[in-house]
């Protein structure tokens, strides 16, 4: 049946290419390749010996399964898709069960390949127990979720946990405006968000390992890695303008002052610095007072604002954008450099909030005309 | 110059170099209104313009007295809007829309929560937008227009998408409001029903002017 192996399994491997490239390359990439085997093999003896440490393991592949029968179960809810009810409830139970174990056990693979490999590491080694675990926890792993697929194709509209879950939470909990653009991002492009953040950890990373290598720790070092950090973000700012212009229209026809409306995008752009000011705050881990951290975060946030504002220029495309973006980045490096960053910061944030209040109440989608 | 809901005046609107509206003046009473034109004539936009979501040159007032763009906020709860084809984030639910409407345009909560039972919204109101049918969301957005304590509603094609029962129901809603002094405008291709609604006047758009007939 390749039409479904077309459908499910390649289809998984395609959308998440950049998922396992990014695994990949932490289990693969970040050792020197001599050592490749040896690492290894002292992880799996690492999990093998430890309960606590298998523990974390297994729930990590238990992660993975879940996001193999996350694919499925979307695919499912697709419209275009919607013809998998007509064909498979008209399988044989017998013809159809096998099928659903062979499609979610090539989606599961990966793991089952390095379970197994670890489970017979651990009979090699006499951690019979352990590998006895891995080897059952992978097999059920490939069984049970035929159970789910069972159950979504004969009952379409049926609520699983996640549904029952988000419908209780939905009773307890207003969505706050502020926090819109991320459900939309997190539900509709977790990609564009996670691999943002990815990169932006990367970078400052790197620039805490500059820095360690040369032993000098230096503010303006820092925000040099968080002017590339907020470079990283301005992608989803063409998606912020475009998810409020489309979705967001309503709000113009509520009572809400200019004054709030700029609140929202102030309160956007400070949550979305969060996982960096974690990431800096373990980091720094001493060689920097909470001041240099907290200027460098302002520092971010107020570039995001001011860059996000000026797309309240309608015709501020995205090639326009991204130059005026780098101009003022120079701008602000060379004043970093030479330590008048509260001042850049104040220019910045006084220049976002006159634009804003000038061109919000005149901004409407430009139309591009050939 | 008290009684008149909605004023206009030198209200005109471009697209780019593209002139839609042109409306040297227009005063409405309080009433209801229904709107025709021919697709494209402009309809929409009228509505958006009065609404508050498309910016425009000239003078809106309402009830004489306050100032779209002096009293931005003051005037965006005196005028609602329900679009024709609804359009909201896909997971926000319907009582999101609702708490958020109510956060801002304040008002009895006990009406239109009486409005969303009779239309069966809330049956559906902790389920994500994303899941509705277009029936379901057409509903939900005009309960959401009923919201606060507006002196106009503007409707935007109110009786497509909706079953019959509904549609009398809404009729009987848009029936009461009136009573109680709101006003409306509602466009639709096809004629309001003369027996359920009482019919002040219609307006017309005409070489990109608004009139009253």
């Amino acid at each position: 049946m390749g039409v479904f192996n077309r459908i499910f399994v390649r289809r998984f491997y395609v959308e998440n290419t950049g998922f396992f490239l990014v695994l990949f390359y932490f289990l693969f990439g970040v050792v020197n390749g001599a050592n490749l085997l040896y690492y290894h093999m002292g992880l799996m003896e690492g999990f093998l010996s430890s309960t606590g440490f298998l523990a974390l393991v297994l729930g990590l592949w238990l992660l993975y399964n879940f996001k193999c029968i996350g694919f499925v179960i979307k695919t499912f809810q697709l419209p275009q898709y919607s013809f998998l009810y007509d064909t498979m409830t008209c399988m044989a139970d017998s013809e159809r069960r096998p099928l659903w174990m062979r499609l979610h056990f090539r989606m599961y693979l990966p793991v089952f390949i390095y379970g197994g490999i670890a489970a017979v590491f651990g009979i090699y080694k006499h951690y019979y127990i352990p590998a006895g675990i891995i080897l059952l926890f992978n097999i059920a792993m490939c069984i049970w979720p035929m159970w789910l697929y069972e159950k979504k194709l004969w009952q379409p509209d049926v609520f699983f946990l996640t549904s029952w879950f988000s419908r209780w939470l939905n009773r307890l909990f207003v969505k706050p405006s502020v926090l819109y653009f991320y459900y939309e991002l997190f539900t509709a492009f977790p990609r564009k968000i996670f691999t943002t953040k990815l990169w932006s950890a990367a970078v400052l990373w790197l620039t805490f390992f500059l820095m360690g290598q040369s032993d000098f720790y230096d503010v303006r070092a820092l925000q040099l890695g968080m002017i590339v950090c907020v470079l990283l973000h301005t992608q989803l700012m063409i998606h912020h303008r475009a998810f409020d212009e489309i979705y967001l229209q309503f709000l113009l026809n509520l009572p809400i002052s200019t004054w709030r409306h700029y609140c929202r995008v102030v309160g956007v752009y400070a949550l979305m610095l969060i996982p960096e000011a974690i990431i800096l705050y373990f980091q720094s881990s001493g060689h920097f007072t909470l001041l240099p951290l907290l200027t460098s975060i302002i520092t971010g946030i107020t570039m995001l604002i001011l860059f996000r504002v000026l797309l309240y220029f309608p015709r501020m495309n995205a090639e326009v954008h991204l130059r005026w973006i780098l101009v003022i980045s120079f701008i602000l490096l060379f004043m970093i450099l030479g330590d008048v960053t509260w001042y850049a910061i104040g220019v910045m944030h006084v220049l976002a909030a006159v634009i804003f209040f000038r061109k919000l109440p005149e901004y409407e989608p430009w139309i591009e005309v050939e | 110059m008290a009684d008149k809901v909605i004023t206009m005046e030198s209200v005109s609107k471009n697209y780019q170099d593209f002139a839609v509206l042109d409306i040297p003046k227009l005063e409405l009473s309080t009433g209801i209104y229904w709107l025709k034109g021919e697709n494209g004539a402009g309809k929409t936009t009228t509505m958006k313009v009065m609404a508050g979501l498309l910016p425009f040159r000239g003078e809106i007032l309402l009830n004489g007295t306050v100032n779209s763009r002096r009293q931005p906020v003051q005037y965006r709860r005196l005028i609602n809007y329900a679009e024709a084809e609804p359009l909201y984030p896909a997971y926000l639910t319907g009582r999101d829309l609702l708490e958020l409407y109510f956060r801002t345009k304040g008002g009895d909560r006990a009406p239109v929560f009486a409005m969303a039972t009779q239309m069966g919204v809330d049956n559906f109101v902790n389920n994500p937008v994303s899941s509705y049918s277009s029936g379901m969301l057409k509903k939900l957005s005009l309960v959401l227009a009923f919201v606060g304590n507006p002196a106009i509603i503007l409707l935007d094609e109110p009786l497509i998408t909706i079953d019959t029962k509904t549609l009398a129901q809404l009729y009987g809603i848009i029936q009461d409001s009136h009573s109680a002094g709101v006003s409306f405008i509602i466009t639709s291709h096809q004629p309001l029903d003369s027996s359920q609604l009482t019919v002040a006047g219609t307006l017309t758009i005409e070489n990109k002017n608004l009139i009253l007939n």
